[in-house]
C-alpha cells in the first residue's frame, strides 16, 4: 500500500466513503466523504509527539483488542498517509496533543469532513471480508474461557511487531502454552451460521502451526479437522511439510471444549475418527480458526453501487466462470474476498483481471452494449403530460431510466441492459424494447397458434436461463412432446400479462412461463418481478375457472434441459387428460374475459403501425447521443 | 428425466423415505455427534457417525441387526451442535422404522402395566414424551370374581424409550420400566446408601 501511495498515478484516499454513485460506465460521478481526521494530513509529519501526550488509551482494533492505543492514534504502522488522527469517541478534549504539536499546528478540533464529487470511469470494489465472531458458539466457549483465541489473535501473539513482540502467551496467566490445538471450520461448512467453505482457514490453520512449530520445536500441536482442503499448487506438499515437521493432525471436530477453572487448562472432547473412539485432551491454549464472512455494510455498499449480492451477502459476480470479476453493472469490477472468499494468489489474480478490465473502460471512447434497449415512446408517457408515475424507474434494476414527474421518462441507454422489465411493467404502452416489441412479440404468438392452437403448448422462454435448458434437452435428446412451440425474450419480466391473455384468447391449449431461478436471475431483480406477475395471472385463471396447469409456472436453468422436457411432458399429459370439447367449451367461455384484460391490445397489435414505430425508434436511436 | 433402468431402492433410500430419514444425506462424517452424546460414555458401540455412515454405504443386515440402534435417547444434544442441521435422533427413528417393518425387535427395556393395579386415570398417557402410551378399552376380571369393561394403558413396545417418566407419574404404581422397577431401584440405593454410610438416607 505504501508502494502504492508513492506512485504518480495512484491517488489513496483512506478514511473515505463513498456516498453516491451515479452516472453510468465511463461517466460516473462519485461523491466521496472524506471523514475528518481532526489532523491536517499536508502538515502532520507522523512524529508521534500527540500519541505520546494523550493520556487516554482504548483498546487497539488492529491488534484483535489485545493491546491498547492512545485516542490520538494511527491504526499501524503502515498506514497511509501516515498521519495521526484523533479519536472523538474517546476524546476526553484535554488538549495536550495540541500543546505536544507546538509549531506544526496540525491537529485542528473544528475540522469536519468533506464532501467531494468525482469524475470516475469505472469502479473497482475491493472491501474484503470480516472474521466470523466465534462467541455466538456456546460449546467452544470464545469469550467464556481465557485460553480459547481466534486465530487472528493468536496472528498478533505470534507477530514480532505485535504486541507481546511475537512471544506467544496464555492470555490467562501469560506463561508460554506448550501444547496448543487448532480447530477448524468454526462457523463454516456448518449450517447454523455459514454454510460455505471459507476456503483458506485449512491453509491459515497449517501456516500458523508450521510458523510456531519453527520457533518452539517442543511445542506439541493437534489439528483438529473435518477435511483437509489444500487444493492450489505446492498447499498439498506444505501439509506434508507440517506433518513431517511432527504437527498431529486429528479427523474429527471437536463437540465441546470444557475448562479446569484453576490451571485454566482446556479439555477437547472430540472423536478421533482413525482411531474410531471418542478422546478428550488437554491443552494449554486452543485456537479457533473462524470463517470469513461479508463485511457488516455489504447492503450499502450493494445499494449505492447497484450490485446484487449472492446468497450468503458476498457480491455476485456477472458470470461465475466467464465473468467472475465482472459485477452486473457495467463499469464495476469485484476483487478479492468481497466476491468469496479466497486466498491471496486468487485475489490477487481477480484484482488484475478487474483492474485490466477496468483499463479497458479508461482506455476506449465508446462503450458497447447489446442492442435491445428500452425506448421511450414520449407522446405516451404520461409523465410528459405531468401526471404522476414512475413505474417504469421503479420496475428497473439497473436504474436505468430517470423519471421527473412532468418530463417524459428518460432511458439512460448505456445503463440499460435490456431485461424489457420496464416495458411490461408500464400502464400506458409508452415504452419498448428493441427487437422486443410488443407487435414482434404478438406476431409470433399469432403465427405459433396460427393452427390448431388447442393443441399447442406455448412455451416462453427467458433468454439465459429457460431458453437454454430447452436447447439442453435437445441437444441431450431428452424426448418432450412435439405441441411445444417455443417463444424467446431476454427476461421473465418482459412478459406482459398481455402476451398470456394474448395466448389464451387465440386458444392456446397450455402456456408455460418460464425463466431462471431467483439466484440465477441475470438482470439482477428481473426473474423476481416476473414471478410476481405469473403468480398473480394464475390466481386469476384459477378464479375464472381455467383447468389449473394450463397455465404453468416453471423456473428452469440452462443446465436442466431434463427438468424442461418433463415440465413440457406433463403438460401435454395433462392436456391430452382433458376431452377435446370440455378444452374447446373452456376456451369459448374464457375468450370474452381474456379479451377484456388485454386492454391494451387495441393499441398496439396492428403490424402496419408497429413497424412504423420501429422505424421511427431506429431515428431515435441514431439521435441519442451516447451512441452518436 | 435420466436414461436407462431406475436405480433399485437401496437400503440408504429407505431410510431417506421413512419419516425422519430426510437429512441423512447430510451427513458428512465430522463426528461431532458421536463426541457429544452421552450415551457413547457409556457404550462405546453406540457411534452415531457410523451408524449413519453404514447406512449410506448400505450394510443393511450389521445396521438391522445391531442392537445399539435402539440406544438413543433423544436427547438431541447432538442436533444442537451438528454443522449440517442432521436430526440424529430422528434418522435413528427412521432406522428403527426399517428394522421394525423388516421384522427385527427393539432390543431396550419397555414399560409394563399391572392391569390389576392400575386405576385408568391416564396419567402415564399426559406424561409420555414419546407418545408411546395409550388408553385402549378392555374387558378384564377384577379379583377373579368381576369382569369390567375399562380403558387400560397399552405401550408400543417401538415408541417407548425405557425413560420411566411413567413409573414417577403413576399415582398407584401400576406401571413401570422391565429391570429397572421401583424395588430394584430402592435396593440400590439402600446398598449405595449402607456402602458409603450417608446420613441423608439415615437407617
Amino acid at each position: 500500500m505504501v508502494d502504492a501511495s508513492r506512485h504518480p498515478k495512484v491517488d489513496v484516499r483512506t478514511y473515505t466513503e463513498v456516498e453516491r454513485v451515479e452516472g453510468f460506465v465511463g461517466n460516473f460521478k462519485v461523491l466521496l466523504r472524506e471523514k475528518s481526521r481532526y489532523v491536517h494530513a499536508d502538515r502532520c509529519n507522523g512524529c508521534g509527539e500527540c500519541a505520546q501526550v494523550c493520556p487516554i488509551e482504548v483498546p487497539n482494533y488492529f491488534e484483535m483488542d489485545l493491546a491498547p492505543r492512545k485516542a490520538a492514534y494511527v491504526p499501524m504502522s503502515q498506514s497511509v498517509p501516515l498521519v495521526y488522527g484523533i479519536d472523538m469517541d474517546a476524546c476526553i478534549h484535554c488538549y495536550k496533543c495540541v500543546e505536544a504539536c507546538g509549531k506544526l499546528n496540525a491537529i485542528d478540533f473544528g475540522m469536519e469532513d468533506k464532501l467531494v464529487w468525482e469524475d470516475i470511469g469505472s469502479i473497482i470494489v475491493a472491501t474484503g471480508y470480516d472474521h466470523f465472531d466465534p462467541s455466538v458458539i456456546p460449546e467452544y466457549g470464545y469469550g467464556r474461557f481465557d485460553n480459547v483465541i481466534t486465530a487472528m489473535e493468536m496472528e498478533r501473539l505470534n507477530n514480532s511487531a505485535g504486541c507481546t513482540a511475537g512471544n506467544l502467551i496464555r492470555p490467562s496467566d501469560g506463561k508460554n502454552p506448550k501444547k496448543l490445538a487448532f480447530i477448524n471450520c468454526v462457523g463454516s461448512r456448518d449450517k447454523r451460521f455459514n454454510p460455505w467453505c471459507s476456503n483458506f482457514c485449512c491453509m491459515y490453520g497449517i501456516k500458523n502451526a508450521v510458523l510456531l512449530k519453527q520457533s518452539h520445536p517442543e511445542m506439541e500441536i493437534t489439528i483438529y479437522y473435518m477435511d483437509i482442503r489444500t487444493p492450489s499448487k505446492g498447499y498439498e506438499e506444505f501439509y506434508n511439510r507440517a506433518r513431517e515437521m511432527g504437527i498431529r493432525f486429528t479427523h474429527g471436530r471437536p463437540s465441546l471444549i470444557t475448562e479446569d477453572p484453576e490451571t485454566k487448562n482446556l479439555y477437547v472432547h472430540s472423536e478421533d475418527m482413525d482411531l474410531g473412539q471418542v478422546v478428550e485432551r488437554e491443552y494449554d491454549m486452543v485456537m479457533l480458526n473462524q470463517a470469513a464472512v461479508p463485511q457488516p455494510d455489504v447492503d450499502t455498499i450493494s445499494s449505492v453501487l447497484n450490485i446484487t449480492q449472492s446468497p450468503g451477502g458476498w457480491f455476485m459476480e456477472y458470470h461465475p466462470k466467464l465473468r467472475p470479476m465482472d459485477s452486473p453493472t457495467d463499469g464495476v469490477f469485484l476483487a478479492g474476498a468481497c466476491q468469496g472468499a479466497k486466498d491471496i494468489p486468487s485475489s490477487v489474480a481477480q484484482g488484475s483481471a478487474a483492474a485490466s478490465r477496468a483499463g479497458r473502460v479508461l482506455h476506449s471512447d465508446e462503450w458497447e452494449i447489446e442492442p435491445a434497449v428500452a425506448v421511450v415512446w414520449e407522446d405516451r408517457c404520461v409523465s410528459a403530460q405531468g401526471k404522476k408515475c414512475g413505474v417504469c424507474s421503479r420496475a428497473c434494476p439497473y436504474g436505468a431510466i430517470e423519471y421527473e414527474r412532468g418530463k417524459p421518462a428518460k432511458v439512460i441507454t448505456a445503463k440499460c441492459h435490456g431485461c424489457g422489465g420496464c416495458v411490461a411493467e408500464c400502464p400506458h404502452n409508452a415504452i419498448t424494447q428493441m427487437h422486443f416489441t410488443d407487435a414482434q412479440i404478438l406476431a409470433q404468438i399469432r403465427a405459433l397458434l396460427a393452427e390448431n392452437p388447442e393443441e399447442k403448448i406455448l412455451a416462453f422462454r427467458c433468454h439465459w436461463c429457460s431458453y437454454g435448458g430447452a436447447d439442453m434437452a435437445g441437444t441431450s435428446h431428452f424426448e418432450y412432446s412435439a405441441h411445444e412451440r417455443g417463444m424467446r425474450v431476454m427476461c421473465s419480466a418482459r412478459l406482459d400479462s398481455d402476451f398470456i391473455y394474448e395466448a389464451f384468447r387465440l386458444g392456446a391449449g397450455a402456456v408455460l412461463f418460464s425463466g431462471c431461478h431467483t439466484q440465477d436471475c441475470h438482470y439482477i431483480t428481473g426473474q423476481p418481478v416476473g414471478e410476481r406477475r405469473a403468480e398473480r395471472l394464475r390466481k386469476q385463471f384459477e378464479k375464472m375457472g381455467m383447468t389449473p396447469g394450463r397455465f404453468r409456472i416453471a423456473w428452469i436453468s440452462a443446465a436442466e434441459g431434463d427438468k424442461y422436457a418433463a415440465v413440457i411432458n406433463e403438460m401435454q399429459e395433462l392436456l391430452d387428460s382433458i376431452p377435446k370439447e370440455q378444452l374447446h367449451e373452456e376456451v369459448e367461455k374464457l375468450r370474452p374475459q381474456m379479451e377484456k384484460r388485454a386492454r391494451r391490445m387495441r393499441e398496439v397489435p396492428q403490424v402496419e403501425e408497429a413497424l412504423e414505430f420501429s422505424d421511427r425508434l431506429a431515428v431515435a436511436m441514431i439521435q441519442t447521443e451516447v451512441l452518436t | 428425466m435420466s436414461h436407462g433402468e431406475p436405480r433399485p431402492e437401496s437400503f440408504a433410500d429407505e431410510v431417506l423415505n421413512a419419516p425422519g430419514g430426510e437429512d441423512l444425506v447430510h451427513c458428512f462424517s465430522c463426528g461431532t455427534c458421536t463426541a457429544s452424546c452421552p450415551i457413547q460414555w457409556v457404550e462405546d458401540a453406540y457411534n452415531p457417525r457410523r451408524i449413519i455412515k453404514m447406512v449410506i454405504m448400505g450394510m443393511k443386515e450389521q445396521v438391522l441387526s445391531s442392537p445399539v440402534i435402539w440406544l438413543c435417547s433423544a436427547c438431541d444434544i447432538c442436533y444442537q451442535r451438528c454443522p449440517q442441521g442432521v436430526h440424529i435422533s430422528d434418522v435413528m427413528k427412521a432406522i428403527r422404522h426399517v428394522a421394525i417393518r423388516e421384522g427385527y425387535e427393539p432390543v431396550r427395556a419397555v414399560a409394563q402395566v399391572n392391569e390389576r393395579a392400575c386405576s385408568s386415570c391416564g396419567m402415564c398417557v399426559q406424561a409420555c414424551p414419546y407418545q408411546a402410551i395409550e388408553l385402549v378399552p378392555r374387558w378384564v376380571t377384577i379379583q377373579q370374581v368381576m369382569r369390567q369393561h375399562r380403558a387400560l394403558p397399552k405401550v408400543d413396545k417401538f415408541l417407548c424409550q425405557g425413560c420411566g417418566v411413567c413409573t414417577v407419574t403413576c399415582p398407584v404404581s401400576a406401571i413401570s420400566v422391565v429391570g429397572v422397577e421401583d424395588d430394584g431401584v430402592v435396593a440400590q440405593i439402600r446398598e449405595f446408601a449402607q456402602e458409603t454410610s450417608s446420613r441423608v438416607i439415615g437407617r
